[in-house]
């Protein structure tokens, strides 16, 4: 490793740590929370919270093994692909992509609900604030506007400091307050939403073509993982104190908890802390998931629509279609009030992922035994297989848990999803596959031509 | 370590990197698009020893292939010498080979993007 490139730009660790942390840090957070108190006791939702970073820290291991060997932004079609047929590859990836709309969607909705209630406006208007901030969002990608990475630093660090100040004087206003037995409590529910405050934080792994040190990604997903820990458990706790049922299954709890604390003030300060992490969602998660789409596209696995480019350089079908999807998603939830759905759902294509990425950790240390790994899970093939039985296990438990009910609504969705995905694969994917190889065909044979011609004359 | 590749010579790789940048100078959209975008582009084959380019975009135009690595780039692309003159002849898909890990980036991820979008606006006639 002493031939290391030097780039112009390169992201640092400060960089990479903070996008890690945004990425995880969303406004779906919040509800991630109040549903978790559902199952444990307010003082001591801390150890939900820190249980679930134990167990994400092997997560982070097999990212950061697979990120080592293949530090590309494809990474994930990439490892995926080497591990398993490239047809089930693909339909895993897509049907994990829909995860990104529906944290786009579901902070949407936070938003709107929260600055109805702050502005003391209905639930019509909510759908408004809805309409309006993802138009904006759509609008602002459109033409090619990102947040810089040092305003992403600065964005994050705002919305953590914010929520660990606004958690303390929640817990220090409230006094102590003992632990007591909650009525239907379940440490595994507890825990499976214990994780799910933080997932995401492994999208930073397509950064990678943009350290200059094969370990900062590594340490960055470390990095961030002890923040969330702190920040989220903190809140956690502070939410447990001083909201009740009621107050926690609201659309904005995490306002309820400010305006208990802060009064108005309070209130209006965690409306811009909910807003801020919106930023960093709509920032990270339109540009993912259209860049993505794009790239696919390009490889051929798509339709070729979606490698329309614009002025800007912006794939503009993919930011739309992500815009126009997760306007409608959102709607939808803010009609139904299916929120919990939504984390149910993320929960279970995120432990999914994390299953996976545990299974091609196995299965590439024996496929690719002699690749150079940077960094290297402990435990080795055990251990992968340990963490892909767990995630694999919450998974389907998640996926069949809406808030405190059984419910096999969100499997069901999901299955509908990957089938739609699935048939995509292979009824419709084959043809484009045809189309590209003649075109590459016809060229390869015009350049022959001319070669040949340029030769004889 | 070829994988049973052709090797393609440092001349033949700088050729096609010239008729690449003679294309992308002629593709109106690629100019219109690319208007914007100014990179530093170091293309090195990791087969060939001889074979390494800066490639320069000044707000939308190719300028002259340079030999050698000259000055700081924004973006680095490495691959064997054959990967490399397919997808700058316009024989092999640029992000197939990136996705199936044949071609390595470093850099931001917008100027990998770009660097494709131009072979697209050159080969496709987008």
């Amino acid at each position: 490793m002493s031939n290391q490139p030097v780039l112009s730009r390169s992201l640092s660790l400060g960089g990479a740590s903070a996008i890690s942390t945004g990425l995880a840090f969303a406004a779906l957070n919040f509800l991630g929370m109040a549903q978790m108190l559902d199952y444990i006791n307010g003082p001591i939702a801390w150890i939900a919270v820190l249980a679930g970073g134990v167990l994400i820290l092997g997560v982070r291991a097999c990212f950061s093994e697979l990120n080592g060997i293949y530090p590309t932004a494809a990474g994930i079609r990439l490892w995926m692909a080497r591990a398993m047929n490239d047809r089930l590859a693909l339909i895993i990836t897509l049907t994990y992509m829909t995860a990104i709309v529906f944290v786009i969607a579901a902070d949407a909705f936070i938003i709107g609900e929260a600055m109805a209630y702050a502005f003391g406006n209905g639930k019509l208007i909510a759908i408004v604030y809805v309409a309006l901030l993802l138009v904006f969002a759509t609008l602002m990608n459109l033409r090619g506007i990102k947040l810089a990475g040092s305003l992403e630093k600065i964005v994050t660090s705002v919305v953590v400091l914010a929520s660990v100040a606004i958690g303390i004087i929640a817990i220090i206003k409230r006094g102590p307050t003992p632990p007591k037995l909650l009525d239907g409590g379940s440490p595994l529910q507890a825990l499976i939403l214990g994780i799910f405050l933080y997932t995401a934080f492994e999208w930073v792994t397509t950064n990678a073509e943009e350290v200059v040190k094969p370990k900062i990604i590594p340490r960055a997903m470390f990095i961030a993982i002890f923040v969330l820990a702190v920040s989220q458990s903190i809140f956690a706790v502070a939410m447990g104190l001083n909201l009740g049922a009621e107050g926690r299954a609201s659309a904005y709890p995490q306002l309820l908890v400010a305006e208990q604390t802060m009064g108005n003030v309070g209130m209006l300060l965690m409306l811009a802390v909910t807003a801020l992490t919106a930023v960093n969602t709509f920032n990270g998660g339109f540009v993912t998931l259209s860049r993505f789409m794009y790239a696919v596209a390009r490889e051929g696995k798509l339709p070729r629509s979606l490698t329309k480019l614009n002025n800007k350089a912006v794939p503009v079908v993919p930011v739309i279609f992500l815009g126009v999807s997760s306007l409608i998603l959102a709607v939808v939830v803010a009609v139904t009030g299916a929120w919990t759905m939504i984390v149910s759902m993320c929960a279970a294509l995120e432990m999914m992922i994390y299953a996976t990425a545990a299974f091609v950790v196995f299965r590439l240390r024996k496929r690719e035994a002699d690749t150079e790994r940077p960094f290297k899970l402990l435990g080795g093939r055990p251990l992968a297989l340990a963490v892909m039985v767990l995630f694999g296990f919450l998974a389907i438990v998640s996926s069949t848990t809406v808030g405190k009910e059984t419910s096999t609504t969100p499997l069901v969705t999901l299955a509908v999803i990957a089938g739609i995905v699935t048939l995509y694969v292979f009824f419709y994917l084959p043809r484009l596959e045809k189309r590209e190889a003649e075109e590459l065909a016809t060229r390869r044979a015009e350049r022959a031509a001319k070669r040949s011609a340029g030769e004889e004359s | 370590m070829n994988d049973g590749k052709e090797q393609i010579s440092a001349e033949e790789l700088e050729k096609a990197l010239r008729e690449y940048v003679e294309r992308a100078n002629a593709s109106p959209r690629a100019q219109k698009t690319l208007a914007t975008w100014t990179c530093r582009i170091h293309i090195i084959a990791n087969d060939v020893e001889a074979a390494a380019f800066t490639f320069v975009v000044e707000k939308g135009l190719s300028l002259p292939i340079k030999v050698g690595l000259q000055d700081t780039p924004d973006l680095i692309v490495r691959g064997h010498s054959f990967d490399l003159a397919e997808i700058f002849w316009g024989d092999a898909n640029p992000v197939s080979n990136y996705m199936q890990g044949a071609i390595k980036t470093q850099g931001r991820a917008d100027d990998v993007m770009r660097l494709d979008a131009m072979a697209m606006f050159i080969f496709l006639n987008q």
